[in-house]
């Protein structure tokens, strides 16, 4: 399930020449897959059965929890009270819906929601590595994953979610939320205004997966994360 | 030299059904501290491993959520599951982690998880 | 797409803007006198601990993901699930222990593929000697 549906931006291709016929990294990839298997470590059944669940990941559930909260206060308080029990009310058990059945390995069982208001605003990162609510959220985006962006956003917020598009008042307080141990965060943005009325399909339309990493907020008539440019893969990966 | 036997079972067994940090409720003493305490992150040394983050350290925060109990990661990370404590979500101002932060926006904040043996008291 | 001329200028503006005087410090081993405790500390450093450092604007870029690297993250959460490791594990062994060199100089799923071959290879499920024919095995099919 990707996300990054928009492709009307620029496409950046890698080299050509450089790029030699089959790299090192798909070399050992097969070997190490092939010798685990060999040696009973997993089987195929269990790879493709994992690839299966990530497939059925992606931004839905979360935008639907957010949409559901700005429709019913009692959901919004469970939502910050337990993420883990609020989210199953949109499908997603943490514990459950994996082969594992206790959770992800890397992704654990511990969802907060993190609630913003009109003066405080969340933004995500994992400043040691990229850790991601993946379970409700999908995969994480690339740029979450840079060196550059767990540097900066924790010291830089503002300058960084400038770089995003997003300016706040001085007024508002932002905090940096470093997903740094066990808990996954997503950010409950504040409702927007001219959306009184709107369905909770409306509104989870408008709650982008930027949007609940904190470096959007939703708008009406806004249904995409905003565009930038998309590193095509040499050998991309087909869903 | 031998091969060691690994219990590749051990952490599914606790966790199936249950979840982790689910898995480890229960198994640490009483917290030392509680929501609204002022604590003091150790420069603990940061030998091998660490989740403890460098720009926390020395800096004084303000416990907001006891969130779980689980082994530290330093521990966890060579499967040494025996000594759970309690984990704390903790709140900087940036002008306590950054001198040159600006005055500007100064309710800006940082938020992030501690395990107890790395917080003291202040 | 830019017009030619905007392109170089975006080009040239992207490769002088990583043209930096360097200090080099020759280090071949030093005598424990010439480091003093915030060496130490630069030096066993946890690579991954980067939170706060200075760093320049760069262009926020999506990616599409390869197959190699699906595969990897794939292999990766099943070792945990059939318990040949934990996450934390791995993320001491992929974002520490790898050192500073790989940790900048290689992609991001390039460590988690190093990692997860290393693994087997500590836990003494595999050779190195096997994993190396078998790596020289899968890179003939290919030639």
């Amino acid at each position: 399930m990707s996300d990054d549906h928009d492709h009307e931006h620029e496409h950046i291709h890698p080299p050509a020449p450089m790029v030699d016929e089959v790299s090192e990294f798909e070399v050992l990839e097969i070997a190490v897959r092939e010798l685990a298997i060999e040696k009973g470590l997993f089987t195929q059944e269990d790879h493709n059965q994992w690839t299966d669940y990530m497939h059925t990941l992606g931004p839905a559930p979360a935008a639907r929890l957010v949409a559901k909260a700005w429709l019913d206060p009692e959901y919004k308080k469970l939502c910050v009270e337990d993420g883990v029990k609020a989210s199953l009310d949109v499908n997603i058990d943490w514990v459950n819906t994996m082969p594992t059945k206790f959770g992800t390995p890397s992704d654990y069982c511990n969802l907060r929601v993190m609630e913003d208001t009109p003066t405080l605003k969340h933004v995500v990162v994992c400043t040691l590595c990229s850790c991601y609510p993946r379970p409700i959220l999908g995969q994480s985006p690339e740029w979450y994953r840079t060196p550059n962006y767990r540097r900066r956003i924790v010291r830089w917020p503002r300058q960084v979610m400038a770089e995003f598009g997003l300016q706040l008042p001085e007024d508002v307080e932002i905090r940096v939320v470093d997903s740094n141990q066990k808990s996954r965060m997503i950010v409950l943005p504040v409702r927007p205004e001219g959306t009184e009325g709107w369905t909770e399909d409306q509104l989870a339309e408008i709650v982008t997966r930027d949007c609940l990493i904190g470096v959007a907020v939703p708008k009406p008539g806004v249904t995409n994360n905003a565009k930038r440019p998309v590193r095509k893969a040499v050998n991309p990966y087909k869903h | 030299m031998s091969k060691p036997h690994y219990d590749r079972e051990h952490h599914v067994k606790k966790a199936s059904g249950i979840g982790d940090p689910q898995c480890f409720k229960g198994e640490a003493p009483e917290a030392m501290f509680k929501v609204g305490d002022k604590v003091r992150i150790k420069d603990l040394p940061d030998l091998f491993y660490t989740r403890t983050q460098g720009y926390t350290r020395g800096a004084e925060a303000t416990v907001t959520e006891l969130v779980y109990e689980s082994p530290p990661a330093e521990d966890e990370s060579w499967d040494n599951t025996e000594n759970v404590e309690w984990f704390y979500s903790v709140v900087f101002d940036m002008k306590e982690l950054w001198p040159d932060y600006p005055d500007t926006f100064s309710s800006d904040t940082v938020e992030t998880e501690i395990p107890e043996h790395y917080l003291e008291a202040c | 797409m830019l017009p030619p001329v905007r392109q170089k200028v975006m080009r040239h503006l992207n490769i002088v803007g990583q043209l930096q005087p360097a200090l080099h410090e020759q280090t071949h081993a030093p005598s424990p006198d010439m480091i003093d405790n915030a060496h130490f500390r630069a030096y066993t450093r946890s690579a991954h601990d980067v939170g706060g450092e200075a760093d320049i604007s760069i262009t926020w870029e999506e990616k599409e993901e390869e197959v190699w690297e699906h595969n990897t993250f794939v292999t990766c959460e099943v070792l945990a699930w059939r318990g040949v490791w934990n996450a934390e594990e791995r993320r001491r062994r992929q974002n520490v222990e790898v050192g500073q060199t790989i940790y900048l100089g290689l992609p991001y799923y390039g460590r988690w593929l190093l990692t997860a071959a290393k693994i087997l290879v500590d836990k003494q499920f595999i050779t190195a000697t096997e994993l190396q024919e078998k790596v020289a095995e899968v890179r003939k099919r290919y030639e």
